[in-house]
């Protein structure tokens, strides 16, 4: 059974009509000990058919496992969408409710004709002079956390030494509890530091450039720590 | 399955004149949209990093005519997608200033500044804080001003809801089907919620009320742990893995305090509705000082502010 409505589908051809170039889609999933694999590759198989730009491909982290290991594919189901060149932007569980939007903004911002970003947040990306990883902890009935996973999203696309994982919180419960996650959005830095909500682009670099900085030892929250130390 | 198709807005770093900017993401905001775009008027509507506002966070709404039942997130999304079919343009950025300059408003978001002929605050309004030791510490650790957000961390936990109007009634209904057990405090005797509400949370299986009682502190070490309250009995400890705070809520008004009149409770200060004390600044919905804090009032504001713009334009 579908699990895109008639009305679904009509709305996403149309927001995929903005496509100037192809998108590839990785779809990691598995039928063993992952009971959202199946909705994730259904959701994906019927986007695919929405768009020629749309390029989907399906693998098993376990009969795929070099493919899995090059693109560093750690849980499932995985989703990984780039312009072919690389597998920087992850999202991990299934893109129901607004992790749908989340999803369908970075397939957009990839193959559409608009750079997203500001002039600010590119200058910053561009003096970039170390790895940074995003994971975007979220639920599907989080409405502001479309937000800070499009972010993340941007920010690895645009940069080679960023790395963004949008992560469904209620899916992978262990990374949940390692990172203490009682509410959503949550983005954490290098697995250090983190940032509460959904917050501009501004801030969102000035919070980055302080917390990298200065480099705190321990979990710290960026926002707090720019508030504290007069950032 | 239910499948979000909204896309999330980009920033934007330009600079140019229009005769109309609106300020916020929620219903009124979402309302003037439609009306101005309807209305042919040059305008971008800076909605915030919450889009939706508020009401994207309500679970159930009940109470919007023609619609028996709907999640918040739903019917802003069909407010924004009825706004942009109509041709509604709109910009993810908050406004960070709001300056008179001549016969005009000058504006700045995060990276982009407009000059405006006429500007329509709807901002809204964000949960209040209580202020009480522990709360700021425990944010996002077991404090929570977003049920539908963060209701699904606490399945099976203990949970303590503070308030005891329309929103904390509502939220508390929402999260009971998560949690084990579920205590809401309310300062006085009977809930200010609608009776509907009020009933519904009174016959809940695992809810209990504890009247006359306010939060004093909360308690925890990584998270949340318990609280302190204040009860008609003297001061009581209880454990609580979370505390969800509905206290009322604070205008999203910062940016334009030395633009117009603002209330002593920051609420901009209204006449006829939508005017303020600035004859080229409107206000609609949550952020303004009238008296009832719906939806529908809400959408009622946007389209009367977007109406008088329109007005003062021909």
């Amino acid at each position: 059974m579908a699990i895109l409505s008639d009305s679904d589908a009509a709305e996403v051809t149309k927001i995929f009509g903005a496509l100037v170039r192809d998108v590839h889609v990785k779809v990691y999933t598995q039928k063993l000990e992952c009971p959202t694999c199946t909705d994730t590759e259904t959701i994906l198989r019927e986007l695919d058919g929405l768009s020629e730009r749309l390029k989907v491909s399906f693998l098993n982290p376990q009969t795929d496992s070099e493919d899995a290991r090059k693109d560093g594919v750690e849980r499932v189901p995985a989703i990984i969408v780039s312009d072919g060149t690389h597998s920087r932007v992850k999202f991990y569980g299934t893109p129901s409710g607004y992790e749908f939007s989340s999803l369908l903004t970075t397939i957009i911002d990839t193959g559409g004709s608009e750079e997203p970003l500001t002039e600010g947040t590119i200058q910053f990306l561009s003096d970039l002079d170390t790895d940074i990883l995003m994971q975007v902890f979220v639920t599907p009935t989080c409405p502001h956390c479309p937000g800070a996973a499009v972010l993340a999203s941007r920010m690895a696309r645009y940069n080679s030494r960023v790395r963004s994982e949008v992560i469904e919180a209620n899916e992978f419960p262990e990374l949940s509890r390692k990172f203490r996650v009682q509410g959503v959005p949550r983005t954490i830095v290098n697995g250090i530091f983190y940032v509460e909500g959904s917050i501009s682009e501004t801030m969102m670099t000035d919070a980055l450039k302080k917390g990298l900085e200065d480099a705190p030892s321990e979990e710290t929250n960026l926002l707090d720590y720019l508030r504290n130390e007069g950032g | 399955m239910d499948l979000k198709t909204g896309l999330v807005g980009s920033g934007s770093t330009e600079s140019r004149e229009l005769d109309l900017v609106i300020a916020g993401g929620g219903p009124a905001a979402l309302a003037a949209a439609l009306y101005a775009a309807r209305y042919d008027i040059d305008h971008i509507v800076l909605e915030s990093y919450q889009p939706g506002g508020q009401a994207a966070l309500t679970a159930v709404i009940e109470n919007y005519p023609g619609i028996k039942t709907i999640t918040g997130g739903d019917i802003v999304t069909a407010m924004k997608e009825q706004a942009e079919s109509w041709g509604a343009v709109f910009e993810m950025a908050s406004v960070l200033s709001a300056e008179p300059l001549k016969d005009k408003i000058q504006i700045k978001a995060d990276s982009s500044t407009y000059m405006a002929r006429n500007l329509i605050i709807a901002t809204g309004a964000a949960p209040a804080k209580l202020g009480v030791p522990g709360e700021e510490k425990f944010y996002g650790r077991g404090v929570s001003y977003c049920a539908t957000c963060d209701a699904p961390f606490f399945r099976d936990a203990r949970v303590l809801v503070v308030g005891g109007g329309d929103s904390a009634v509502k939220e508390a209904l929402h999260l009971s089907d998560f949690v084990s057990e579920l205590v809401i405090v309310h300062r006085r005797d009977k809930f200010r919620a609608e009776p509907y509400l009020a009933d519904k949370l009174l016959s809940c299986g695992n809810c209990n009320v504890m009247w006359n009682t306010t939060l004093k502190e909360i308690k925890g070490d990584e998270s949340v742990k318990g609280v302190i309250l204040n009860t008609p009995e003297g001061e009581k400890e209880m454990k609580f893995d979370g505390i969800f705070m509905y206290v009322g809520r604070k205008p999203a008004t910062e940016p334009f305090a030395n633009l117009i009149e603002l209330n002593d409770n920051g609420t901009v200060r209204t006449h006829n509705i939508v005017h303020t004390s600035r004859e080229n600044v409107f206000a609609a919905g949550d952020v303004t000082d009238n008296d009832l804090r719906q939806i529908v009032t809400a959408v009622s504001d946007g389209a009367r502010a977007a109406s008088a713009v329109f007005d003062k334009l021909q």
